[in-house]
């Protein structure tokens, strides 16, 4: 059920905490299953110092949160928001159909942050 | 009709575990299956089944989980104290609200890689509680759950009436799933609530298009089923069931509102206005994170899972159990569970029934009560369906609201 990176990040949450001095959030839900989750942002001078994540839901929820977090973090904003379409579809690796609106959360995340950043 | 006795045996229970691993078998399937005969067991024998398997599971979790291996030696709790029923009190409990936390993966006793199967339950505050079950967990419990089917419901064939979502539109839901697995000993089923919306005129209409070519079944949570009902009696549109027809509840009593229904206002509309007998409503108690069931027999009274132990712990001091007769939290003891463990303390307020069962059966007979004050959750997901069916258009609703 679960591949090689989602067992990672699961396994691994290097990047599940939360951050006292944020300053931008991002919140998604996901309204059928339940899943959530909420990301903590420190961002200056247009580089994001530091991505940390708190998640509740399924496996790989907890794993979107974690690969986001380990893409974007001590990066520059501009490079984190060019990320592209395919590059985010692969983050998670091959997915079960189950799975899959685990991909639109992060696909929502990138999206997000892209605003926060405009 | 009291139930034939097994006559004891000199083999010892912890002999038996043994002896079905050393045949190659699987104990816990092996025993599962047996439902039946564990309930027919002299207590004291079917007692000693029970915490040869718990004990056996205590082990595999402290083994393999550092985060409840850190629990068990802080309170000073080793497998090789647990060998008597009585040892059971000190295993370690994990509160529930640990499979909704953040750091859920802490219950993991198996590598993720082992997890087969995600279920959840989102009650009331949004959160979802996820349980994971490994292959292995996934084996035992379907057998179980099939047992515990045919011993409490006897079906084989007949039309269910599904009164809840079905598994296609919330496959995560655990409600959902355990109900659908019960279609799989059904001719033919259906499910009435399409996303969030349910008109009772057409499950009437599905239930009179069955008559006298299978045996009905009504499926599903009570605060569903009683707007079928009530439906039913606002339009005057007694139907008659089935001899074997029976009414199937799972989920809960209590509304979204704070009202909850009255079961016995329910069982007596069941009988007027479905026409079934005394004895045909079944109300089934099981939460997404342990594989125990505890279903109605005839008499109205739940049995649970033969080989899940219930204990049920004083509200002021969770360390001591309460007895029989006396209400207080309930502590499952399920060892089913290994790739986390089954050992949960519930927000679930209940009372083991004290006595002998009516049915002559053995094992543990219980009575829920209520939420425990402190509970996180106000309801399960039953409640939360209700919550969002509720907030649907007024048109789109069945139009007997109460």
């Amino acid at each position: 059920m679960f591949n090689e990176i989602i067992v990672r990040h699961f396994s691994n949450p290097e990047f599940a905490a939360e951050l006292d001095d944020a300053t931008a959030s991002i919140e998604l839900g996901n309204p059928v299953c339940g899943d959530r989750i909420s990301v903590q942002l420190k961002i200056t001078h247009g580089h994001v110092q530091k991505a940390r994540y708190q998640a509740w839901g399924c496996a790989t929820s907890l794993a979107a949160g974690n690969a986001f977090c380990a893409h974007i973090d001590d990066q520059p904003l501009a490079a984190a928001i060019a990320t592209s379409g395919a590059a985010i579809d692969s983050m998670l690796g091959e997915l079960e159909p189950s799975q899959h609106h685990c991909l639109e959360m992060l696909e929502a995340l990138f999206a997000e942050l892209h605003k926060r950043a405009q | 009709m009291k139930l034939a006795a097994i006559q004891p045996r000199t083999t010892t229970r912890h002999d038996v575990v043994a002896s079905l691993r050393q045949l190659g078998l699987d104990p816990l399937t092996s025993i599962v299956a047996s439902a039946s005969r564990l309930y027919r067991m002299p207590q004291e024998d079917l007692d000693q089944l029970k915490t040869a398997l718990i004990a056996d599971s205590f082990r595999h979790h402290y083994e393999k989980n550092a985060f409840y291996r850190r629990a068990c030696i802080e309170k000073n709790v080793h497998p090789d104290q647990i060998t008597q029923l009585a040892d059971l009190t000190r295993i370690p409990l994990v509160p529930i609200a640990k499979f909704k936390s953040a750091s859920s993966h802490e219950l993991l006793s198996k590598p993720l890689s082992a997890i087969e199967h995600e279920m959840r339950s989102t009650g009331t505050s949004g959160v979802p509680s996820i349980s994971r079950r490994c292959s292995d967990t996934v084996d035992a419990a379907v057998i179980a759950a099939y047992a515990m089917f045919r011993e409490f419901l006897g079906i084989s064939k007949g039309a269910g009436l599904y009164v809840c979502p079905s598994t296609e539109e919330i496959p995560e839901m655990g409600m959902i799933k355990a109900l659908n697995m019960l279609s799989g000993l059904l001719d033919t089923h259906r499910y009435m609530v399409k996303q969030e919306r349910f008109d009772p005129a057409q499950a009437l209409a599905q239930l009179h298009a069955w008559e006298n070519q299978f045996t009905r079944y009504i499926i599903g949570p009570p605060f569903l089923i009683y707007r079928l009902l009530a439906f039913i009696k606002q339009s005057g549109q007694r139907i008659k069931l089935d001899r074997g027809s029976k009414v199937i509840t799972l989920g809960g009593w209590k509304r979204f509102s704070g009202q909850k229904i009255s079961r016995d206002e329910f069982d007596l509309m069941c009988g007027d206005y479905l026409g079934v007998e005394t004895g045909a409503v079944r109300d089934i108690y099981a939460l997404v994170e342990s594989n125990v069931m505890a279903i109605e027999d005839q008499h109205r009274v739940k049995h649970v899972s033969p080989y899940v132990h219930f204990t049920v712990r004083d509200t002021n001091d969770l360390s001591r159990e309460v007895p029989a007769g006396t209400p207080g939290v309930l502590g499952i003891l399920d060892p089913l569970s290994l790739a986390t463990p089954g050992m949960i303390l519930t927000e679930d307020i209940v009372t083991l029934l004290p006595g002998a069962s009516p049915s002559g059966r053995s094992g543990q007979r219980m009575e829920y009560i209520a939420r425990a004050p402190s509970a996180r959750e106000f309801g399960c997901c039953a409640v939360n369906l209700e919550r969002k069916m509720d907030e649907q258009p007024a048109g789109a609703v069945c139009p007997v609201a109460n």
